[in-house]
């Protein structure tokens, strides 16, 4: 048993046109047990960055009150949001920081970037960044997310089928790994707004 | 004045007083004054602007005001390097409480860390105290609004009015006598509006020579910090009648 499936989670974010998705399972286990049904693996870190983190759970939280702290310092002293991809490099400093020692995460982050440019990257447990400029993935249910993914991505997608897509894609995965699911939890985000959505899935 | 007794903050005169604390005070009686009001539905600040030239590259950012967390801001009166230092200081505390207990920093508490701070400047390490006295005001769910200030011997104490840099004494008293307990936000502007203009030394009153930010509760309940522009600050000035024009007519 591998600590990074003692909670299990599925997450995946993915480019549109303008515009981004996130979305995640809501299943939080103790190994084979179900312990929760509505758990938040996605954070808002500022209104056009989301921080998605799979793996086990209590390092989730932890990483996150530690980015959340960082960004907050970020605020106030340049008086401005950070940026998608400076903030992917604060993961992964902090990430690498614990090599010897790591936090039993990944991490899926998405924002808007300049110009309302979406930007995606996951990183490995001690911070190998991975860009894409299509889709990522991270959690238990990955593979079937890779291949999910792979079929039903088309580039350029408007918000709403960006929507359709995310979820059929998620809830397909989720439905093949026994640690991930319980439904689906979507962020969909517009240069103009956040819409966040819950997917009924299959209930177990 | 015993002038042994001074180059040391370390050691107390003969009299009983820390010479380098209150030399700190006198370098702040000499900066841009700031005046903080503690209303019903939020707390006032309003500063005074002492650097202003037409060379100064103007940005968002303010020179009087500072923000610490989304329920806490300051004023500052005296060395700005100093201020500098401790504001950093202040965030990062905030930021480390919300960190290890998940719920914002409670406002005395702040004070209280920063103020430690302060006082270990004037007692240990051979280092000269802050330049810097501060005007606190924020919200925390225990104590509603409220309003400290602090000086650099690290003192401080809670305050429904409060002056601090130059012609502070006359602020104080000027607040003292037209202070009401149930003040609400928009009065508590204008007499801080008021006062400033009656105890600044300039002639003329315009909102490039003053910064006014407000905490208060949004109809969400929120806590937010807010900075007025410069535009509503002068309609503001005009509003109240305390702009003075410079063809005003002797």
């Amino acid at each position: 048993m591998s600590i990074f499936e003692y909670n299990g989670s599925a997450l995946v974010a993915m480019v549109g046109k303008n515009c981004f998705a996130i979305a995640s399972d809501r299943r939080l286990g103790v190994q084979l047990q179900t312990i929760a049904t509505d758990f938040q693996r996605i954070s808002k870190i500022h209104d056009r960055l989301f921080l998605g983190l799979s793996g086990l759970a209590t390092d989730a939280q932890t990483l996150y009150q530690r980015l959340l702290f960082r960004h907050k310092l970020y605020q106030l002293r340049e008086e401005r949001d950070m940026k998608p991809e400076t903030f992917a490099n604060l993961v992964s400093a902090l990430l690498y920081e614990k090599r010897f020692g790591p936090y039993f995460c990944q991490p899926v982050i998405a924002g808007l970037g300049d110009e309302d440019k979406p930007f995606i990257c996951t990183m490995d447990s001690i911070g190998a960044k991975e860009l894409a400029k299509d889709f990522v993935v991270a959690g238990t249910a990955s593979e079937s997310l890779y291949g999910a993914c792979e079929s039903m991505f088309k580039e350029d997608m408007e918000p709403e089928e960006l929507f359709e897509t995310v979820s059929q894609a998620l809830l397909s995965s989720v439905d093949r790994d026994c640690l991930s699911g319980w439904g689906g939890h979507v962020y969909v985000v517009t240069p103009t707004e956040v819409k966040e959505r819950i997917l009924k899935g299959r209930m177990d | 004045m015993s002038r042994r007794y001074d180059s040391r903050t370390t050691i107390f005169s003969p009299e009983g007083r820390l010479y380098q604390v209150e030399y700190a005070m006198e370098a702040i009686g000499n900066a841009g004054s700031a005046i903080g009001i503690l209303a019903k539905d939020g707390v006032v600040l309003v500063g005074e602007k002492k650097v202003t030239s037409k060379l100064l590259q103007t940005s968002t950012s303010t020179e009087k005001m500072y923000k610490i967390d989304d329920h806490l801001a300051c004023a500052v009166a005296g060395i700005m390097s100093d201020a500098n230092i401790l504001i950093n200081n202040a965030r990062v505390q905030a930021q480390r409480y919300t960190y290890a207990y998940q719920e914002p920093m409670p406002v005395e508490q702040l004070v209280q860390s920063l103020c430690d701070t302060k006082q270990g400047y004037t007692q240990f390490g051979g280092l000269r105290p802050f330049g810097v006295s501060f005007l606190f005001a924020g919200w925390d769910k225990n104590y509603g609004f409220q309003l400290y200030m602090s000086d650099p011997s690290g003192n401080y104490s809670g305050w429904k009015a409060a002056a601090i840099g130059a012609n502070n004494q006359a602020a104080q008293s000027m607040l003292k006598q037209d202070y009401k307990d149930d003040i609400m936000r928009e009065e508590a502007v204008q007499l801080a509006l008021k006062v400033l203009s009656k105890t600044m030394d300039s002639t003329s009153l315009t909102s490039e020579k003053l910064e006014l930010a407000e905490v208060f509760l949004t109809p969400s309940g929120n806590v937010k910090y807010q900075v007025c522009s410069p535009d509503s600050l002068s309609k503001l000035l005009l509003k109240f009648g305390v702009a003075q024009l410079f063809t005003e007519a002797s």
